[in-house]
């Protein structure tokens, strides 16, 4: 492998600060990431310390104050997605359309023919337990539905990566768990490359390849965890028990430190 | 009572007041029901008005050609102020006030810029219609949820496929309201623009009966107008209706 293939994601010394009429918000300071391909990389950290604005920046939706985003060596410059596809935090499903249309929205708007579109989108709905919902509109659609219609209209249009921000935030546990190992069957299969933002320490244990820790407001990088482990994880095994207690040491902090500031 | 049959009660209630209170004044300032039937009969025949036709579809014309402007103008010019936050906030107060200004005051500098011809009609009745079309787009397009248009950049839709997929849509709902609003000023426009001063057209045939004190004439005129603003807004209210099912 050569370096450059080696570097499918680059994020070099980025920051973002917000300007509203109420004041400035330093969102992000200095941040730098390298992700190979490959990579089931979860970012983690207390809440408003720029998570989402730095997945903005990888979907091209977000440009920085200063540095640079880079993916396959070629600088961000807006939405690609051909290369990156995105499941929002707030699903943002389109209301007008039913379930199967959201997910062909991608496919419909890259030109593929309508029967192509269907059997994709189709295809996609089974997996995520939706089948019988197919032309259900968003509304009659409960929160954890709409997330999992989300995510199948990100993966539709099938891209090398995958940002997902806290895709399974609104989904009870059990369906989390079974969405979770849904997900990692799909990355293990595909090679995708998937960013996912996450609070939850066990989906970060379960999943990743590698967890990066954000510090609070300002985010910056505070520290990156490899786990270099099979799957599926037994996640009572002496090693995810203390690599669960050092993750929670990390982010103990920083949430303090969000919680009084804020 | 069913509502059909209200309506046929209440409607003949009123025609006999009306029949009773007209015969009891001038016989040429007010006409009885049993008087405008016969000359509903004779404009209806052609034997009145011979040229009736024509003027009903210049009249009709001239409103389809009004709205169209009034439609292509409003939603472009609500669109570039929705969608332009500077723009938006500089001109669309302004067009809230001047949307206030009684839309009459207009007409005479109309008919000295576009003369006694169709053209100062369709004017005003554009002038109408635009309006409500315009603010209702503006309207439309601030109620679009701000988050979709950031999904489906990130899909890649270009800021066409964004206005086709996701402002029109988001706002078929306010949309469609103000293009029915739009179409009963500007069919308003145009009659009321024919009968303050024209060659021809519906507006002008009330004029003339109304002044020569041909007053039954003048009224079965009237309820010939009357039909054709009623089916315009019949048609409007079920496209209207067909567009909220598919939108909620
Ligand atoms: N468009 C914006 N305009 C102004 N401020 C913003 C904007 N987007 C985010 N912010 C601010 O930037 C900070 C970081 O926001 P961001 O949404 O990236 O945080 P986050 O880590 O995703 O939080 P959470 O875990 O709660 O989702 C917050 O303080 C937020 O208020
Ligand atoms: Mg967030």
């Amino acid at each position: 492998m050569t370096v450059a293939d080696a570097e499918l994601i680059r994020i070099d010394g980025v920051a973002k600060r917000y300007r509203t009429a109420s004041g400035v918000v330093d969102a992000l300071g200095d941040v730098s990431l390298a992700v190979p391909e490959g990579q089931f990389c979860t970012i983690i950290g207390p809440s408003g310390c720029g998570k989402s604005t730095l997945l903005g920046m990888l979907a091209g939706l977000v440009g920085p104050d200063g540095g640079r985003v880079l993916i396959e060596g070629q600088p961000v410059t807006g939405p690609d997605p051909r290369r990156v596809a995105t499941v929002f935090q707030d699903p943002g499903l389109f209301p007008w359309r039913t379930a199967l249309e959201n997910v062909e929205f991608g496919l419909e708007l890259q030109g593929a023919d309508r029967g192509r579109r269907r059997a994709v989108a189709t295809e996609l709905l089974g997996p995520l337990g939706l089948r019988g919902f197919a032309e259900k509109y968003p509304r009659e659609l409960s929160g954890g539905m709409k997330q999992r219609v989300a995510i199948g209209r990100a993966l539709a249009i099938d891209t090398k990566i995958l940002l997902m921000d806290e895709p399974f935030g609104a989904l009870d546990e059990q369906t989390r768990m079974l969405m979770g190992e849904w997900l990692l069957d799909i990355w293990r299969r595909t090679n995708k490359t998937v960013i996912f933002v996450t609070h939850s320490l066990h989906e970060a244990l379960a999943l990743s390849t590698r967890v990066v820790v954000m510090t609070a407001r300002p985010g910056r990088i505070k520290s990156v965890l490899e786990l270099p482990l099979g799957y599926p994880r037994a996640m009572e095994s002496p090693e995810l028990v203390t690599l669960r207690a050092k993750l929670w040491s990390e982010i103990r902090d920083e949430s303090l430190r969000a919680m009084s500031e804020s | 009572m069913t509502t059909s049959a209200f309506r046929l009660a209440i409607l003949s209630g009123v025609l006999a007041l009306w029949e009773i209170a007209a015969r009891a004044g001038n016989p040429l300032l007010y006409v009885p029901p049993s008087a405008v039937l016969p000359s509903l009969v004779n404009l209806v025949a052609l034997r009145s008005y011979p040229d009736l036709l024509e003027h009903v579809l210049l009249t009709a014309r001239e409103i389809a050609v009004a709205y169209a402007l009034a439609v292509a103008g409003g939603v472009g010019v609500g669109c570039a102020l929705g969608g332009h936050r500077v723009l938006g906030r500089a001109y669309a107060p302004m067009l809230a006030a001047l949307y206030a200004v009684p839309a009459v005051v207009w007409y005479p500098s109309l008919m000295l810029f576009f003369g006694l011809d169709a053209a100062s009609k369709i004017a005003f009745g554009f002038l109408l219609g635009f309006f409500p079309i315009t603010l209702a787009v503006l309207a439309g397009t601030r109620q679009v949820n701000p988050h979709l248009v950031t999904v489906a950049r990130s899909f890649g839709a270009s800021p066409l496929a964004v206005f086709a997929k996701v402002l029109l849509p988001g706002m078929l709902f306010t949309l469609v309201g103000g293009l029915r609003t739009g179409l009963a000023l500007a069919v308003i426009g145009v009659i009321v623009g024919e009968v303050l001063g024209a060659k021809a057209g519906m507006g002008t045939l009330i004029n003339h009966a109304y002044g020569l004190f041909r007053t039954a004439d003048y009224v079965a005129l009237v309820l010939v107008t009357l039909v054709l603003i009623v089916t315009s807004d019949v048609l409007a209210s079920l496209v209207e209706r067909r567009a909220r099912r598919w939108t909620t």
